[in-house]
């Protein structure tokens, strides 16, 4: 599955394991000279790790978080500037989930054997993350837009169709802002995978995972509170993926940060020229 | 379903935005002018006239009306910068965006003639004539009213918040040319001399003293046949066109912008609040301005994204003023309005024009209704 593919298929098919795996663990693989052997890698996020090392070929610690890590064919992780990867029945795993129900398993490593390689830059793997959660997120967005405007063109109260009061409308309104926002910079940070982008890009979809999510709730109403209403699982994945890789404070202090070492000259060449005039960090 | 597709600049474009920043950077340097806000900027109709001498006065329209023939997008590169920069776009600002294509769409061939190159060569300026006193949102309300003369019509009523009709030559009046049993039928758009016997002009003082906005009351002021534009009775189809020329344009999320370019330039770096209030702002501008962007190509490719627009200038009107919020924070004193920073002048004139924001151009409410609409609910 190429980049484009990957982020094509999270974006219309919501979390998919192999489209995950070819962006992050297949990728940390191929960097690291590793063979993947076309199996599903997850990986462990870089800052949910606790007393990780690597000695004598041997991983010891706890990464936390890890997606999926009960079902991978084996776990990858950055220790020390190495990719480190494990296969997954030499690891313990305590099963979690996130508040969407979706395993974030806690993996124990105790002197597992493991493989290396020369590992890619922490945050160029903490990037890539935040470009499936875009992918995923913008995804999503439409998914919502598409569930709150059928309800309110279905749903009747009154006598007439919910989507026909004003105040029900605004919600409307601002869930397809939010979905149109987070939709363009899903594109263009697939477009172009860079910092800007990617800061710019995963600050406007948490920003619409937000605000979207609780229009939408308020224009479904009770229904739309059941375990078994789509909406609710499109929801709380937002919400869970708003945190991953990057909530607002990172990646807005981030960029901004950016755009001041550029200086008040390059404020508007950044916001029309982005990583090709400014470099986030 | 709305269209916002994904959209880039051609080498082309950004060889355009290149020339347009050298330009600046020459003729108006930073720290030889007094740079506005967006639209409410400073009027010079020399630098208009250097525009126009670039051809970046009426770029849309044909080259035999003196236009340049570009497209949509190439004007949104030319406004965005001059917008960005505090640039005085006021002289040629209405003309330019509005009027110029209005006539070119709806008008005869001698008003396009008459008007037109004039436009073009930033010679002629106009104002907007739709808002009455009982007519806001609701424009099909208008009671100003024009009746059949000898070579022409008379006209008479009041309009309100008519921006610039003290300084401009002519104003676009949506006017009721019959009583018909839809209100919105027997509406009609006539093009009325400001400078007319019969016309008064009353300058309405804003929040922060400023009198850009009149009143101008219209007593039976004589408008010839020649200066009626487009159809008699199709005014509100018209009108309605017009309006979605306003809406989704640069200026219609740039109002603030040049408050967080001083703020950066006077307080340098900043701290980690700072940098959040200015991560935030980038990506909001990163994000508005490429939907808005789609909108142009929409423009381009002859569609009529009237939602579209509308969803745009609700969202970058509250963005502007969100923005203007969250740098307002970063300073512990309320901004003096004579103060010798440019920063301060500009967040103090930002914080007094901000309401206004949301209402001009369609109030965010009304938008909300119109992109409603097209969502099919």
């Amino acid at each position: 599955m190429t980049f484009a593919q990957a982020l094509a298929v999270l974006r219309e098919r919501g979390p998919d394991r192999a489209a995950e795996s070819a962006l992050l663990g297949q990728w940390l693989l191929a960097y690291a000279g590793l063979d993947a052997e076309a199996a599903e890698v997850t990986v462990a996020p870089g800052r949910a790790v606790e007393r990780v090392a690597l000695r004598d070929g041997q991983v010891s610690g706890i990464a936390h978080r890890v997606p999926w890590a009960r079902e991978a064919a084996v776990i990858a992780l950055l220790i020390d500037g190495r990719t480190v990867v494990v296969d997954r029945a030499a690891v313990m795993i305590q099963p979690h989930e996130n508040i969407a129900g979706d395993a974030r398993d806690t993996v124990v490593f105790d002197a597992v054997p493991a493989r290396s390689g020369p590992g890619v830059d922490p945050d160029e793997l903490f990037m890539r993350g935040a470009l499936t959660r875009i992918a995923l997120m913008a995804g999503s967005l439409d998914r919502v837009y598409e569930i709150a405007v059928r309800h309110a063109s279905e749903r009747r109260q009154f006598g007439r169709t919910i989507g026909s009061f004003q105040a029900v409308q605004q919600h409307l309104v601002t869930i397809a802002q939010q979905a149109a926002l987070a939709g363009v910079a899903a594109d263009a940070a697939a477009r172009c995978p860079r910092g800007f982008e990617i800061a710019a890009g995963k600050l406007l979809a948490n920003r619409a995972a937000l605000s979207a999510g609780r229009a939408a709730h308020q224009v479904l109403g009770a229904r739309g509170t059941t375990r078994e209403h789509p909406l609710g699982l499109l929801t709380r994945r937002l919400w869970a993926w708003r945190s991953e890789y990057g909530d607002e404070h990172c990646w807005s202090t981030r960029l901004g940060a950016a755009v001041a070492r550029g200086g008040a000259d390059c404020l508007y060449p950044a916001i029309t020229g982005g990583s090709a005039v400014v470099s986030v960090q | 379903m709305l269209r916002f597709a994904p959209s880039e600049l051609t080498d082309a474009e950004l060889m355009l935005q290149a020339q347009v920043r050298d330009f600046l950077a020459a003729e108006l340097p930073r720290g030889s002018f007094a740079p506005g806000l967006g639209m409410a900027a400073g009027r010079d109709q020399a630098f208009s006239r250097a525009l126009a001498t670039r051809g970046w006065l009426g770029m849309a329209l044909p080259r035999r009306f003196g236009g340049a023939e570009r497209s949509v997008v190439d004007r949104f590169i030319v406004v965005e910068e001059l917008l960005r920069w505090g640039a005085p776009v006021r002289h040629h600002w209405v003309a330019d965006r509005q009027t110029g294509p209005l006539i070119l769409r709806y008008g005869s061939g001698a008003l396009c003639e008459r008007f037109l190159p004039a436009i073009c060569r930033g010679e002629v300026s106009f104002s907007i004539g739709m808002s009455e006193p009982e007519a806001g949102s609701d424009l099909a309300a208008v009671q100003t009213r024009a009746t059949r003369a000898a070579g022409g019509w008379r006209i008479s009523g009041t309009k309100l918040w008519t921006g610039g009709a003290h300084e401009n030559d002519w104003f676009v009046v949506l006017c009721r040319t019959s009583d018909e049993e839809d209100r919105h039928e027997g509406l009609s758009q006539l093009i009325v001399d400001l400078h007319a016997p019969g016309i008064t002009v009353r300058p309405i003082a804003y929040l922060d003293g400023s009198e850009f906005f009149n009143e101008v009351v219209l007593d039976d002021v004589f408008v010839s046949d020649e200066l009626v534009l487009g159809d008699v009775g199709a005014g509100w189809a018209q009108n309605t066109s017009e309006l979605a020329l306003e809406r989704a344009g640069p200026e219609r999320w740039l109002s603030t912008y040049l408050v967080v370019e001083e703020y950066l330039r006077e307080h340098r770096g900043g701290d980690e609040r700072a940098h959040a209030a200015l991560g935030e702002a980038v990506a909001g501008w990163w994000g508005i301005r490429m939907l808005s962007l789609s909108v142009a190509r929409l423009l381009d490719a002859g569609q009529a994204p009237a939602a579209e627009s509308a969803l745009v200038k609700e969202l970058g009107t509250r963005f502007e003023q969100d923005v203007l919020d969250a740098v307002w924070r970063l300073v512990p004193d309320d901004p003096d309005p004579a103060a010798e920073s440019l920063f301060e002048r500009l967040l103090a004139a930002a914080i007094l024009g901000a309401p206004s924001f949301t209402i001009r151009g369609g109030t965010n409410e009304i938008l909300r209704s119109v992109a409603a609409r097209a969502m099919r609910v």
